[in-house]
């Protein structure tokens, strides 16, 4: 266990390998683990990351590896980057390796499927880890990449993982923001992917921005109310997580909900759909456990609802929009956020 | 054992320096102010206060306040000091080991001694049903691991808090497990009782006045546990800070004192101490019946919605309360069952015999690791340990939980609760409470149909280590439960809980069929609603 100093990204995908080079920028040496050791040597000997980051140049401070133990072994300071569906496996693996005075901090959005585990909550499950936080925001990495100024929330409960987290990312071209709601922070990060969903859908039918403002306006309240019944705090969903996130996450073509909904909007069916983005759509699963989630909740959520139906029992678009416009009365601004 | 004086002075010692070292920072709180803050706080708990006491403090306080505005800054540190140390002397217990062996190794006779001297003649009639109480107590659940730990670092016991019996009980249990003395963290109003102060004075028990608000009357009462700890000395005290006002078993815990073993056991590191750990062990007390549950509920229920914090006078001071409670369990052969968890480091981590931490998936970890800084130096973060208290608090909280033994009472009381609510749709519980009166009768059959459902589900919750239930649950039909609860609810309270006439059951009293139904509180158990806001309980 040599000088365990050093900053470790676990998950060399697309925001993983945005990371690595957000602390490389920041001037500290990464350690970033990828799973591929065809990836690996692409990114020690070329310096590039094709697969996830195209042309960028990945820095010379980033060391890439496939050794887990190691990686853990020297770490100070730990990012987990990898997909929701794969949390779980490295969390176990984790389990065998990492130490409590570790400070962990996860970029991973969504839920597990099935149990509707938060990510923080399968780390304390698997792990001895309990400094650890959640980092979200509106952050797309092609953006970042091309060094555009962004911000991010960095949310934990504890002062230690705020300061290591934030010493670690800051740079002049990326601003830290710090909270301790980890539980809304992640739940606004996992549930805006199902509103980006409904934004692409509204984007390829060429519905104006009335309609676009609408349904990102409606879908924070919805998540809020969601979030609040789940534990978040309310003003959570008005930080760069919530509010900050789901405004991009709906206005860019990047996002691959966005991608996802455009691509239902055209008619294609879901499986399609999805093999052409070739990613994960972190959208679909959580829209599938905020289904199962709201009967044991009881919450109102009909644009939810209503993506659910889009997504997995052959709705058509067009119907579900005309459903949604023609509910019953409701508030504006929900009782909760009031 | 611990060294009273030494204890003391390290205490005083420890405030000062800290409030001493807050009142030089920037901003800080000047030492007259917090002096100031003292009288204030005390002219307010004294202008309600009638108890002796009372009177010394009174005169203290006043010169204090003579005195204050006159001297330098040197005099005020000197009053300050005065006031930590009257604090520290009130709070610090006196435990005389012989008195110890004696009382507990006897306890029933004991309890016997002290009633026969409240009333010879009444009290000698019952003696001989006395002496066996040893059988209505019932042991179980993590024994060995308490006697295991106890020999590897310092314990502290939390129990659930359902009566002012539980501390006889815990100091009964206690010696009978073979477990060395321990220091009780008792309230003032205890001590004060006619029938359990002479306990509470010898047992080793300090004093917790929860009547004095004082922000440096909680800060020495903090330090002073912290430091026994340190010392070594095992400790109790009730987490939930008060009788459980509902009958629910606690949800939220009182997170300062819980956080003494954290600050124990990092200054024990701090001074690299040979046995540093400390154990937290809940324990779970299960009552079929309880003594003061009649006071408990209507304090629970009162009007304004806001309960008395402090309740003197109870079934608890009266001994006739008492001889029919204890002569109701002997007759009736109904267990109260201690239950002891599994225990926990400080930071909410199982241990095992060993006495090492386990994370969740039972793998050995160092926790000293948790107070490091990545470099192997310890760092003092308030923040962090407070997050640290929090999941052993939640911890704490789920062990309850598991180890909570049901009781027939609490069965058939839930089960009756439930069909009363069900029968009056959309009614708040005040007016259903106030509605349901003894003409309300239910079907017997309906009612034991609505138990054998719910002895269902409480054997699917025992199944999964969710809940245990007693013998008397387990092993009995729906019948037997019913006849066992009828006839507990029969005996001790002033009127009949729930009466049998024919083949109905009659509520006869609703407010203590919801006390007791409360033990089944959260579990979800026949598709019920909570009716206890978990917030709600102090």
């Amino acid at each position: 266990m040599s000088d365990p100093s050093r900053i470790v990204v676990l998950g060399a995908g697309n925001w993983g390998t945005t990371v690595a080079q957000l602390v490389a920028a920041a001037g500290h040496e990464v350690l970033l683990w990828t799973r591929s050791e065809e990836q690996r040597q692409e990114i020690q000997s070329a310096h590039t990351n094709r697969r996830y980051t195209g042309e960028v140049e990945i820095s010379a401070r980033v060391e890439a590896t496939t050794d887990l133990e190691r990686a853990i072994a020297q770490g100070a300071v730990v990012f987990i980057v990898v997909p929701s569906n794969a949390f779980r496996e490295v969390s176990r693996r984790l389990g065998e390796l990492a130490r409590p005075d570790q400070v962990y901090l996860h970029g991973t959005k969504g839920l597990e499927l099935g149990t509707h585990r938060r990510m923080s909550e399968i780390l304390l499950e698997e792990t001895c880890i309990r400094q650890l936080g959640v980092l979200s925001g509106p952050n797309i990495a092609t953006e970042i990449l091309r060094g555009q100024p962004a911000g991010t929330v960095l949310a934990s409960r504890y002062p230690r993982v705020q300061e290591a987290g934030r010493r670690a990312l800051q740079s002049k071209d990326f601003r830290v923001f710090t909270g301790d709601d980890v539980a809304g922070v992640e739940l606004a990060g996992a549930l805006k992917n199902v509103v980006a969903i409904a934004a692409g859908v509204a984007d390829e039918m060429r519905l104006g921005e009335n309609t676009k403002a609408m349904l990102i306006t409606r879908g924070i309240s919805e998540m809020a109310k969601l979030g609040i019944a789940l534990g978040a705090e309310p003003s959570t969903f008005f930080g760069m997580s919530g509010i900050g996130d789901l405004v991009v996450t709906c206005e860019s073509p990047h996002s691959r909900n966005h991608k996802l909904g455009v691509a239902l909007a055209k008619g294609a069916k879901l499986e399609e759909a999805l093999a052409a983005i070739g990613m994960v759509a972190e959208g679909v699963n959580t829209a599938k456990a905020v289904q199962e989630l709201s009967q044991r909740w009881p919450v109102d959520l009909p644009l939810f609802h209503k993506v659910h139906e889009v997504l997995f029992q052959g709705l058509s678009p067009a119907v579900a929009l005309e459903q949604l416009m023609t509910l019953p009365p409701a508030r504006d601004v929900p009782q909760v956020l009031a | 054992m611990v060294d009273e004086k030494r204890v003391k002075s390290e205490v005083v010692g420890r405030v000062l320096e800290r409030v001493r070292a807050r009142a030089a920072l920037d901003g800080g709180r000047p030492v007259e102010e917090v002096v100031n803050e003292t009288l204030y706080q005390e002219r307010e708990r004294l202008k309600r206060s009638r108890l002796e006491r009372a009177e010394s403090d009174r005169a203290f306080y006043a010169r204090v306040q003579r005195e204050l505005p006159k001297i330098a800054p040197v005099g005020q540190t000197k009053l300050l000091k005065e006031v930590i140390e009257r604090y520290a002397a009130e709070i610090c217990g006196h435990f005389d080991e012989r008195v110890y062996t004696v009382t507990t190794r006897a306890l029933p006779t004991a309890l016997n001694l002290l009633l026969t001297s409240l009333s010879p003649q009444r009290v000698l009639r019952e003696l001989s049903v006395l002496s066996n109480l040893d059988e209505h107590l019932v042991l179980e659940g993590e024994i060995e691991s308490l006697k295991a730990l106890e020999k590897l670092g310092t314990v502290v016991l939390v129990p659930t808090h359902s009566s002012n019996f539980d501390s006889v009980l815990m100091g009964y249990a206690i010696f009978r497990m073979g477990l060395p003395p321990v220091t009780y963290g008792a309230g003032l109003n205890l001590f004060s009782n006619p029938i359990i102060g002479f306990f509470m004075r010898h047992l080793g028990a300090y004093t917790v006045d929860r009547l004095k608000t004082d922000p440096l009357y909680r800060e020495t009462l903090k330090e002073y546990t912290t430091v026994v700890l340190e010392e070594g000395q095992d400790l109790l005290f009730f987490p939930g800070g008060t009788r459980s006002r509902s009958g629910a078993v606690e949800r939220h815990l009182k997170k300062g004192l819980l956080g003494c073993a954290l600050a124990a056991y990092r200054n024990n590191l701090a001074r690299q101490k040979s046995e540093p750990n400390v154990f937290l062990v809940p324990a779970t007390l299960s009552y079929p019946l309880v003594l003061e549950a009649s006071t408990l509920i209507d304090d629970y229920l009162a009007e304004t919605g806001r309960h008395r914090y402090i309740i003197i006078d109870d079934e608890f001071s009266r001994w006739q309360r008492w001889m029919a409670f204890l002569r109701g369990l002997i007759e009736m052969d109904l267990r109260i069952h201690l239950r002891v968890g599994r225990p926990l480091d400080p930071f909410g981590n199982d241990v095992d015999l060993a006495g090492r931490s386990l994370d969740p998936k039972g793998r050995p970890l160092d926790p000293s690791k948790y107070l490091e800084n990545g470099a192997g130096e310890l760092v003092d973060d308030p923040r962090r340990d407070a997050e640290y208290t929090k999941a052993l608090s939640a911890r704490i909280v789920g062990s309850f939980r598991a180890n909570n033994v049901v009781q027939p009472t609490h069965v058939v009381a839930f089960a009756v609760f439930e069909l009363l609510r069900r029968a009056h749709p959309g009614m708040d519980l005040y007016r259903l409470l106030r509605t349901v009166n003894d003409d309300l009768s239910l079907a017997q059959a309906d009612v034991e149909r609505e138990v054998e459902r719910l002895l269902g589900e409480i054997a699917t919750l025992a199944r999964d280590g969710k809940l245990e239930r007693s013998s008397s649950v387990a092993e009995s039909d729906v019948a037997e439960v019913l006849r066992q609860a009828l006839r507990s609810f029969g005996t001790y309270h002033t009127q009949p809980v729930i009466e049998r006439r024919g083949v109905r059951l009659h509520p006869g009293d609703p407010r203590l069929i919801f006390y007791y139904r409360n033990r089944l509180e959260g579990y979800g158990l026949l598709g019920a609603p909570d009716l206890v806001p978990s917030r709600r309980e102090p």
